[in-house]
Order: structure tokens, then sequence, then C-alpha cells
């Protein structure tokens, strides 16, 4: 049981790895999940059923069973962003990126991330399979964005703060402590 | 996007239950309408309540809890709260599905501290103050215990929580964001009370991971799973095989990042130039 879910995080995993925030030469290699009990070329015929590819890269990507990176949808027309000469993260133009969506068995994958500024301010899986009847749930996983990827302005807007137990003596000088006092 | 301009006003109360400050944002819509919030006070007064009623029972720091007065041998299952059980069994169920990473008995006695928390707070959340998501002017409710915590938004709202995850070295700053409308994110770590982690297979501090965050839909199986990442270490993922986390991150003490959604790890990566949709 655990092989058959090591395959399909496998899997999942090359498809997901469908973005560049920098544009550089570097081989992709995906980050795969361990134990790792299958060679990623096993996957490749899971990428059925995409839908429009902007794909101009090679990126190397193929080899771990994913076929493109990035599909378009808007009709304002298409760009290509910044040359491959650049390595800093913000080389990327506007826009919204979506991946391709990719059928698998559990169903379709389709992440999606929006630049603004050069950066990443929004990242989210589209569409995404759990296995639990909850398939076709848009906009249902958002995926935490780090600090580095979105504008500062924007990671100030904060809600609650989320961190290892903050008790009592450590509340008062706490992130948490500022919002409960600037919304209260 | 979180909304927190003016269209949206929030109340917010925050008390000292089971040791640690306990925050409840009810955020409220549509300032046209009159809402009496006598009925928002009364609802978060009820969800407090039910906190201090867990800690009554729960405390390791009260002699005469249940969970004491048991681990002494006084008191029976039979005969204490019927929370008892119910926390016994999700213990149980707990320790199955973590494989061992989480238990209550490591240290010889039953102690379900690390669980009862967020099962505490995600129950007030769903008696008593998802409810009030049925005013016409509430738009979102949410309880955040020592930076673990319940959200919910009305059907329809445009409102999303925007979470900040604490930087683990700096406490007034934040790592990352995530936007969430319905849900429970906790966060495990080694944070202001040092390794306070233990690996229950070895009754050793797990230190392989500095910050484990975990979003799942509710805030027991959220905080179970944040606890079981930085136990199993920053180098395996496996456990979210069984886990039923929606995403996450960790953080390795040497500031290196693991994301993922739903059973996906989630990597940003170099490569070649994309088409862009303008």
């Amino acid at each position: 049981m655990s092989r058959i879910i090591y395959a399909l995080l496998t899997t999942f995993t090359a498809l997901v790895l469908l973005f560049g925030y920098r544009t550089s030469t570097e081989v992709v290699t995906p980050t795969a999940l361990e134990p790792l009990s299958l060679s990623p070329t096993g996957q490749g015929n899971s990428t059925g059923g995409t839908t429009s590819s902007g794909d101009e890269s090679d990126d190397g990507s193929g080899s771990a069973g994913t076929t493109s990176s990035a599909g378009t949808t808007s009709s304002a027309g298409t760009t290509s962003s910044g040359g491959s000469t650049s390595a800093t993260s913000s080389g990327l133009q506007d826009g919204t990126y979506q991946g391709t969506t990719a059928s698998t068995q559990w169903g379709p994958v389709q992440v999606q991330i929006t630049v603004s500024g050069g950066q990443i301010t929004d990242s989210q899986v589209l569409q995404y399979p759990t296995g639990n009847g909850r398939d076709e749930q848009i906009n249902g996983y958002a995926i935490p964005v780090l600090n580095g990827e979105v504008l500062a302005a924007q990671s100030a807007q904060i809600d609650m703060v989320s961190g290892a137990t903050v008790t009592s003596g450590g509340y008062l000088d706490s992130l948490q402590s500022a919002l409960d006092q600037a919304h209260g | 996007m979180s909304m927190s301009q003016s269209s949206f006003r929030r109340l917010v109360d925050v008390e000292q239950i089971m040791g640690m400050p306990i925050s409840v944002h009810v955020v409220l819509g549509d300032l046209d309408r009159d809402l009496d919030t006598t009925v928002v006070h009364r609802a978060v007064g009820r969800a407090f309540d039910h906190l201090r009623e867990v800690d009554r029972v729960f405390s390791t720091f009260r002699e005469d809890s249940d969970l004491r007065r048991m681990a002494r041998g006084e008191l029976d299952v039979a005969d204490a709260d019927p929370m008892v059980a119910e926390a016994l069994r999700e213990s149980q169920a707990a320790e199955v599905a973590t494989r061992g990473r989480f238990s209550a008995w490591w240290q010889g006695w039953f102690d379900p501290t690390g669980l009862v928390k967020g099962w505490a707070v995600e129950q007030a959340t769903a008696r008593f103050l998802q409810p009030l998501l049925a005013e016409p002017r509430v738009e979102a409710v949410g309880m955040n215990a020592g930076g673990d915590m319940q959200l919910a938004t009305a059907p329809g709202s445009a409102w999303r929580w925007r979470v900040g995850i604490a930087d683990p070295e700096v406490r007034t700053a934040t790592l990352a964001t995530i936007d969430v409308g319905d849900g429970a994110v906790a966060t495990s770590g080694t944070g202001e009370r040092g390794n306070h982690i233990v690996d229950p297979r070895t009754g050793q501090p797990a230190t392989g991971v500095r910050s484990a965050t975990v979003v799942a839909d509710r805030l027991a199986h959220a905080d179970l799973w944040a606890t079981t990442a930085v136990v199993a270490g920053f180098d395996d993922l496996g456990w979210l095989g069984d886990a039923d986390s929606t995403s996450g991150m960790l953080v390795a003490p040497d500031g290196r990042v693991r994301r993922w959604a739903g059973i996906t790890e989630v990597t940003l990566i170099d490569a070649h130039p994309f088409t862009v949709a303008g």
C-alpha cells in the first residue's frame, strides 16, 4: 500500500513542479518525496488532457514526466518573459500563469500563480484530486507563499498568526497580540 | 485576498485559558445593517467557557483535574467526564494514524495534552462561533489558541483569512502567508519553550524540523500532523499519504523550506522562460 502511495506522490510531484519563478538555464530537478520507490521516468504518460500550452522550454523536466510548463488563458496576447540571462527573482512578467491541466487517475491537477511587480503574489492549486470525493475543488488549496515571493505591502496584511505555541509570557510582544489590538 | 479594508470590521476578544492567550475574531461586513452584538458576545463567551471546561478536565497542572486523578489511580475512565473517553479514542486513533509518531502514553501514563488543545478549539468554534455565520452581518469567525487556529467563513463571503506563518527565529516576523476560507492552521516546532516535542518512539526531543505548519479542515488533525511532521523530520514527507492535510510547510533548522498541497510537494523551480498571459 505504501508503495502505491509513493508512486502517486512521485507522479503528482512531477506534475505540479511546473513553474519557474526565476529565469535561468538550470536543469530542473523535481524534488521527490522520499523514500522514492519508483523511477520518475515511469510516470511519463500521466499528462493527458492538457489544455493550451505556451511551453517554449525544454527545461529537462520531461525526463521526470512533465511535458510542459505553462498554458495561457488570457486574451491579452502572450509574451515571453525575461531572457535566460537574468537570474534574479524579478525576471517574471506580470500576469497569471496557469499550469496545464494534467489528468491523473485521481482527477485533474492544475496550478496557478499570479505575478505582480515581478514577484509572485499568489499561488493556488486550481484543481486537485483528493481521493475522498472532493475532486474539482476550485481554489481549494492555497499554498503557503513565502515572503520573498510576495510584495512586501501585501505581506503586511495579516489577520492571524500561526506559530509554535505562544505562551502568556511571550504574547504581549507577539505579532498576534499586535493584530488583536489593532483590530479590537 | 485578505480584505481587511474598510468594508469589514471585527470584534476581537482575548482570554487566557489553558496557559495560553486565546484570541477570537468575529468579522463583520455590510456595515449598513444593524447587528445586535450581544448575540456575538454571548457566543464568544460560551466558546471560552467550553475551553475552561476542557481545561478543568484535562489540565496537567491542576491536581484535581480528571486527568491527574486518573494518573494517580483515583478515577476510572467510566467515572470521568465523557470528554476523557472521547480523548482516549481520539488518542488511540491518532497513534495508529501517525504510525506511532504521536503517542499520548509515551510517558507511561495517559496525557493527551498535545491533542486536546486543537480538539477543544475546533469544538468550541464549531459549536459556538460557527452558528454566528447565520447572522446576516457576520462574515467570518476564527479562534486562535497560541498560534493554532480554526477559521470559518460564511458561504459566499468575499472574506479570506490571511494567515501569517511565524518566523521561528523572530517572534514578531512572518516567513510566509496563506489564505484560508474554512479550515484550520497549526504550527508545531521548537518555539519559545525550546525542544518541547518528543519523539515518542525514542523519548528524545525531535530536532530535525524548526517549524511545521499544517493546514487541514479540522484543527485536531492540523495539530496532530504538525506535531507528526516535526517528529518525522525535514527529509520525511512520507506521512502525507496518511494525513488529511490540505497544504503546509516545513522549515528546517538551517532555514530550508518544503511546501505541499494535498499529498503533493510543491516547489517553485528554476526553469526557462515560459509564456505569459498578459
